[in-house]
């Protein structure tokens, strides 16, 4: 279970986040849906390590995440895939997701052999993946760059997986896979902190949603909820 | 002009190429992880020479003295990264640079005041009558510094391509904060490779010294060398480095006996030039492809 208590953050003087609180449940989906600029990246930046926090508190399953990098966050179980995918470019595919499990294989020699199972099971979600094994990941379409991006967060088999903006510079097609491919780690029971412009969309995935507007959660609801809820219809789901 | 002399010549040049290739690959370890060099390599070839000779003159056999050397080299290395380089870089800033070479200056000093000025000679348990291979003499201590070059660098690249903290190192690389999100603690990396760096500053001065003597300014020479290797192969390339270094030697040695010992410098500096001027990423630089 992951909790953010009143963060506050931001970048070199100019605050973004304004006393942000969340929770997710183990088990859950949980998406975070806001226009450009609301602070959702940086809600996850602030979450993962990347950015410290000026104030506030983050918990996953009871240890302390603020205030340590985001190195330490990945040993406890947290799996960050960040916007822009970010996947190491000149490294073939497999080496990425053996990266992701960098914690739980062997720095130096006979890791590939205990990594079997788990790419095993990342090619079986990404068929795709499997075909581009030996390909440098920079030269995969953007598509199968968020497919590698997920799959990496998951060979560390997260407790908690933070997904920024899949959905981002993707045709709608790939949209629509890779939102078919959330739905099934949702069944596996995946934890799912989700931020996404699609509001729709990740409203079909989502438990629970968060609305972010200029650094605060605005308002807060099951998707039943907010589809009720007439200011969130007109400004995000219209 | 006969044959076996221009191959004497090439050969025996080549093999100090080597040694600016050593040098130069400290720069490519710590430039891959960080983007950052140190300015003050060559302070750190020679300290550790120096360091090393005292640890012979103490009645240490030569065995022993490489180890603690490479040690010693490893130990400086990791003081550069936490003295000058981690804070600059934690800050984004290219403080590094300056804060490098004073850390040079400081280390040259230091020097001068425990050993003084002077050039001493450094002993080799290794023979050196030559050894004739086709009408090209080489000897025994050129074989071993040939070979410690080698092997150094083939058990840091056996490292770096086929371990998973080798791909740690690519991937700290590529992306800094994408690595720290797997996991990989960018800073003990860097670490790493400063240690990396100055285990092979270290060894390149031992390999050399015998050769041309060690004292405070023994590398100020070697290091402009080996910068101008690093910058001509590319900082991507281990093979290249050693190819560029290998080439070098060998052209100032031709320069020194053909045109005069005046012009053993001009080779270098044509290299490096020319490489600038045609190819700024180096002649080894890799580029990566990129899809959007």
């Amino acid at each position: 279970m992951l909790i953010v208590e009143n963060l506050h953050a931001g970048y070199s003087n100019s605050e973004v986040l304004h006393g942000v609180c969340l929770e997710v449940k183990t088990g859950s989906v949980v998406a975070i849906i806001g226009a450009n600029g609301a602070g959702k990246s940086t809600t996850l930046r602030t979450i993962s390590g990347l950015l410290t926090p000026t104030q506030g508190r983050v918990l996953l399953n009871g240890q302390t995440l603020h205030g340590r990098d985001a190195a330490h966050a990945a040993r406890l179980g947290l799996a960050h895939a960040p916007e822009g995918r970010r996947v190491f470019g000149p490294l073939s595919v497999e080496d990425n997701l053996l990266l992701g499990a960098y914690r739980h294989l062997p720095a130096l020699f006979g890791y590939k052999k205990p990594a079997r199972p788990r790419l095993d099971t990342i090619y079986e979600l990404f068929p795709r993946l499997k075909q581009r094994a030996a390909q440098q990941a920079g030269t995969l379409s953007g598509g199968e760059q968020q497919m590698l991006a997920i799959g990496r967060a998951l060979m560390g088999e997260p407790s908690i997986m933070l997904l920024d903006e899949p959905s981002m510079g993707l045709a709608p097609v790939i949209v629509h896979e890779v939102f078919n491919t959330l739905r099934r780690l949702k069944a596996a029971g995946i934890t799912l902190l989700l931020v996404e412009q699609f509001a729709k969309r990740a409203l079909e995935v989502a438990d629970y949603v968060y609305v972010m507007e200029r650094g605060n959660i605005v308002v807060e609801g099951t998707p039943v909820q907010l589809q009720q809820d007439e200011r969130v219809l007109t400004a995000y789901l219209g | 002009m006969q044959p076996t002399i221009i191959a004497q010549i090439v050969v025996s040049g080549s093999l100090i190429g080597l040694i600016y290739a050593l040098i130069a690959y400290g720069f490519q370890l710590t430039y891959a992880t960080s983007k950052s060099i140190n300015f003050g390599q060559g302070e750190l070839v020679m300290l550790s020479t120096l360091f090393s000779l005292s640890l012979l003159n103490w009645g240490l056999s030569y065995w022993l003295m490489l180890p603690l050397g490479m040690l010693f080299g490893i130990a400086l290395g990791l003081f550069v990264e936490r003295t000058a380089v981690r804070l600059a870089l934690a800050q984004n800033s290219e403080g590094w640079i300056l804060m490098t070479i004073i850390l040079g200056l400081f280390f040259f000093s230091s020097a001068e005041n425990i050993w003084g000025r002077d050039d001493h000679p450094f002993p080799s348990p290794f023979a050196t009558d030559p050894i004739s291979f086709l009408g090209i003499d080489i000897t025994c201590q050129e074989i071993t510094l040939a070979s410690g070059v080698f092997v150094i660098m083939g058990l840091i690249e056996l490292l770096m391509n086929k371990t998973l903290l080798g791909k740690a190192f690519a991937a700290v690389a590529t992306d800094r904060d994408a690595a720290q999100l797997m996991g990989i603690s960018a800073r003990r990396i860097i670490m790493l490779s400063y240690g990396l760096s100055g285990l092979v500053s270290a060894l390149a001065g031992i390999l050399v010294a015998p050769i041309t003597t060690a004292g405070p300014t023994m590398a100020s020479t070697l290091i402009l060398k080996a910068f101008s290797v690093a910058v001509v192969a590319g900082l991507d390339s281990g093979f290249g480095i050693v190819v560029i270094g290998m080439l070098l030697g060998a052209l100032e040695n031709l320069a020194s006996f053909y045109i005069g010992s005046g012009w053993r410098e001009v080779p270098g500096l044509v290299l490096l030039i020319l490489a600038l001027a045609l190819r700024p990423a180096g002649i080894f630089g890799k580029a990566i492809v990129r899809k959007v």
